[in-house]
């Protein structure tokens, strides 16, 4: 079989300001010498919605409690690298690239800025506010919001999000102390570190407090369930707060689990409503389910205009901002609905004008796996240093059906089925569970949709949902001539295969087996191990 | 009035023009996350001297 080749498309136009990326980058340093330079109107734009980004930190440190949170919190120092986050995912953008990444990442501060103000208030250790904290119900970091949508006057309230998965974003060390504290404390150390690290947040005492009960999910694995285990331990004898579990099926796309799926959803809700004293709101349901809608639609869209030869929203703009919209928002913010469409209309114009990202795209490539949480400018990088363009990843194909958005009495019954799918098709779960159709075929299906000529495998080193299908994935894509990249990481342990370790083994792959140079030879060795 | 009106304007464009270029200096040698590198050693101490409730 001959190995497939996409053919190389080199941009007519000319990308402003810097490219070579790597000179930015200080040897051993935290953060780099200086920003990019975009051209003027790029470099004046970027440096607008920096003024933006330190307002929203500005207006947040003025709230005592915030600063007394700071002080109090471990988790809460990684906020120190808020603006390098965006400069990170920003790497190289310019034009419609550029204005999509901010309006994403702008917004997702100003919502995780909320949610940390919300904590706060209610925390019993700093605002102690306590009718505002009988109105928040805790939900895992992982974990689809739908049953969340019917509810307005509660609070949806992630504590896992800002202390673990927000902070490695921001920090790639961030979750060490608190593998660390729970591998002290004799958890297993051959799980994901993600559950691993929201249970150390738990043993460290370091979590808020708050609530008036709690749903965690059975996210995908055995160190999800470990954590649960934990961290429900100390809510429920210490805190107080009763926990739900909410077990959704992991055979998703069996038939026979979609009752006991809607009637795990029921008993959730009937929970909340139970423990807060708030009443189900149908309206308000089928306000965020049409919501919910128009976020798919888009997605749709976006995801369908990467199949042509001028992909738009795509890499760090696709992946992250699914994960958000998708689970935590769930329709819930209106803002969200905004944005989707912004982003629309910035990606249609990019597409009439036949915009490209890069000076040139060598590769079409299909991310898969879960992909490292401490490296997720990966992405960005994989463009601007070798010209490969992540068409999509795995964490964003999720759901793409419509749900019901409109009241009759068959769509409230609906509804439950509407909810559970949402649950179960939650971005990775729908994939590491359900059987190797969802794992293995669909993969060489968007292959082919995508008009992909490269698939980077992300290994998940203690992922035990994917590690078993290693051969399986080889020899696929040796009978279809595509080549293949593994590149190993540990999600949110930059010790055991660090940024450069996870950037190596795509270079090696590119220079001995596709013959390749680099297209900025700036960023194939970076010193960024000590970096945010 | 008018020369009143003239010098507010021009004291005005001068404020704004000096924010400008000490908010782009800082903005385009990163000198904000500069500092807050700075700032974070001195957190981790403090965190680790904090009396915390450790346990499963």
């Amino acid at each position: 079989m001959a190995v497939k080749k996409f053919k190389t498309m080199v941009n007519p136009e000319k990308i402003k300001g810097d490219t070579r990326y790597g000179d930015l980058y200080k040897p051993h340093g935290k953060v780099r010498k200086r920003r990019e330079w975009r051209g003027v109107q790029d470099t004046l734009y970027d440096y607008w919605r920096w003024l933006g980004i330190m307002m929203t930190l500005g207006k947040f440190v003025m709230v005592p409690r915030n600063v007394k949170a700071m002080f109090r919190y471990r988790w809460m120092a990684n906020y120190l690298a808020v603006p390098m986050m965006v400069d990170r995912f920003t790497q190289g953008l310019r034009g419609e690239y550029l204005r999509m990444a901010h309006e994403e990442q702008d917004l997702i501060i100003i919502d995780v800025a909320k949610l940390l103000n919300t904590l706060f208030r209610g925390d019993r250790r700093i605002g102690n506010d306590e009718e505002f904290s009988k109105i928040n119900v805790l939900v895992d970091e992982n974990e689809m919001t739908a049953v969340m949508m019917g509810f307005p006057n509660l609070k949806c309230t992630s504590r896992e999000t800002p202390s673990t998965y927000v902070s490695v974003l921001l920090n790639q060390h961030a979750a060490e102390h608190y593998i660390d504290v729970a591998q002290e404390f004799g958890l297993a150390g051959d799980v994901c570190p993600m559950p691993e690290a929201e249970a150390g947040v738990s043993i460290d005492d370091d979590a808020p407090i708050l609530g008036a009960c709690a749903v965690q999910c059975n996210t995908t694995c055995d160190g999800s369930l470990l954590g649960n285990g934990v961290i429900s331990e100390r809510l429920e004898k210490e805190d107080g707060i009763p926990v739900f579990q909410l077990p959704a099926p992991l055979r998703h796309k069996q038939d026979d689990v979609q009752d006991y799926a809607a009637e795990e959803i029921r008993r959730a809700i009937k929970f909340i409503e139970e423990h807060t004293g708030h009443k189900w709101d149908w309206d308000y349901y089928f306000e965020c389910a049409r919501r919910v809608n128009i976020a798919t639609r888009c997605r749709n869209e976006w995801l369908d205009m990467n199949k042509t030869d001028y992909p738009q929203i795509f890499g760090g703009n696709l992946a992250l901002y699914t994960e958000t919209n998708y689970m935590a928002i769930c329709g819930k913010v209106p803002d969200f609905e905004k944005c989707d469409k912004k982003l629309m209309k910035l990606a249609e114009q990019a597409y009439k004008k036949r915009r490209m990202a890069a000076p040139e795209y060598r590769h079409r490539a299909i991310v898969w796996g879960v992909q490292s949480h401490f490296y997720m400018d990966f992405l960005v990088w994989l463009l601007n240093c070798w010209g490969i363009v992540p068409l999509t990843d795995m964490l964003s194909c999720i759901n793409t059906e419509m749900i019901a958005e409109t009241d009759t009495p068959e769509n409230r019954e609906q509804a439950y089925y509407d909810m559970a799918m949402l649950t179960e098709e939650m971005i990775m779960r729908n994939r590491t569970h359900g059987g190797y159709k969802v794992l293995l075929n669909d993969l060489f299906r968007f292959v082919e949709e995508y008009n992909a000529d490269m698939i980077i495998l992300w290994e998940h080193i203690t992922c035990k949902a994917l590690d078993g299908m290693h051969g399986m994935f080889e020899d696929r894509a040796r009978e279809l001539g595509i080549p293949l990249i593994w590149v190993d990481h540990q999600l949110f342990d930059p010790r055991v295969v660090s940024r450069q370790g996870v950037r190596d083994q795509v270079n090696q792959y590119m220079r001995t087996v596709m013959q390749e140079e680099p297209l900025d030879p700036t960023l194939e060795f970076l010193d960024d191990e000590n970096s945010w | 009035m008018k020369k009143k009106a003239l010098k507010a304007l021009l004291y005005l464009l001068l404020t704004v023009s000096g924010l400008f270029v000490v908010t782009f200096t800082v903005y385009f040698f990163n000198l904000d996350m500069k500092l807050t590198s700075m700032i974070e050693p001195f957190l981790l101490k403090h965190y680790d001297r904090i009396p915390r409730n450790q346990h499963l």
